[in-house]
């Protein structure tokens, strides 16, 4: 919990104060608290945690049903199960089944990214609503995992995004305008209007991490050329 | 302005020169104040202090007596010597005419 040279500094000085086992291990607990306490001094941790995981976390379970739906419509098709429908279910499918992994993964980069210190925090916040979901899961038609679809490409964008910790300013642009664009066609599902609010809401709610990607990409690239401006 | 415990650090450090550190820090706020100083407070402040830019930090060497760990050697800054200066400054304008206060 402590850093390699801080371990040394604060044994070493337990030692020399002469202080016992107990009182050495309430320092020690004293001083990782406060460590702790000091990171959730800033907004970040608890946008990571509150305003990001856990709301996707519960979003994100609803598009992995709508893909496994999808996917399960295609596999009744194939199979004769249901008649030949007059758009291919493939249609529907990929759109959602990309839309999926692009939300997740930009989700998962952006909590990473945004509060490293704390993801541990914000991993516990995003399953939280998975068990409570998992625990009340009542479709017959398919299993509980299909809630989870979006864990992979979570998992997989907050691995990079502890890795990189930022992604190439087109690169992050290109991936927020793909995924807004992807979004479009969620917005007029069953000939409801695109300014129904719970379903702009959720749009919005699940592509901001891709923009919030983008923008501080724009940032980091804005800062990078002012510094190289002061020092030319 | 600097926080009493911030000033206490700064001026401690000061005093030790180049032999202050950690414990050596802490044993001089104890001694100064009669409170016990804890490690928790003391590094997260020297932590604090050094992001300001009024004292840098580096790893020492390591003694028997500490059981051959390394000291964590602070050195107070230019800034961090101005900062003190403001406060006692200001703490001795605030305390004129006080009971308390030696002329």
């Amino acid at each position: 919990m402590l850093g390699r040279d801080e371990r040394e500094a604060v044994l070493g000085d337990l030692i020399e104060a002469g202080e016992g086992a107990r009182q050495a291990m309430l320092a020690v607990l004293g001083l990782v608290l406060r460590r702790e306490a000091q990171v959730w001094k800033i907004w970040r941790p608890w946008i990571a945690a509150f305003a990001l995981s856990v709301p996707c976390s519960f979003l994100l379970m609803g598009a992995s049903l709508a893909v496994s739906r999808a996917l399960q419509n295609i596999f009744a098709t194939s199979h004769g199960l249901v008649g030949q429908p007059s758009v291919s279910p493939w249609l529907s499918a990929i759109p959602q089944a990309l839309l999926l992994v692009g939300w997740s993964w930009t989700g998962g980069f952006a909590v990473a990214s945004i509060s490293r210190r704390t993801f541990w925090v914000s991993t516990v916040s995003c399953l939280v609503p998975c068990v409570f979901c998992l625990s009340r899961f009542q479709v017959e038609s398919l299993s509980p995992p299909c809630l989870l679809l979006f864990l992979v490409p979570a998992v997989w964008g907050a691995r990079d995004g502890l890795r990189v910790g930022e992604i190439k300013r087109a690169s992050a642009i290109l991936l927020a305008v793909a995924v807004s664009l992807l979004t479009i066609p969620t917005l007029h599902i069953h000939g409801e209007p695109w300014w129904n609010p719970p379903r702009w809401l959720i749009a919005l709610t699940l592509t901001w991490p891709a923009w919030y990607l983008a923008a501080t990409s724009e940032t980091r690239r804005h800062e990078q050329w002012k510094d190289g401006e002061e020092t030319s | 302005m600097l926080g009493e415990f911030e000033y206490l650090i700064v001026t401690s450090a000061v005093g030790l020169g180049d032999k202050a550190y950690g414990a050596a820090i802490r044993e001089a706020i104890e001694a100064a104040t009669g409170r016990n100083c804890s490690i928790g407070a003391l590094y997260t402040t020297i932590d604090r202090l050094e992001a300001k830019g009024l004292l840098t930090s580096r790893m020492g060497e390591a003694t028997p007596q500490r059981g051959g760990r390394s000291k964590r050697m602070v050195r107070v800054t230019g800034d961090g010597v101005r900062a003190a200066k403001e406060f006692y400054d200001a703490v001795t304008r605030i305390s004129r005419g006080a009971a308390w206060a030696v002329d």
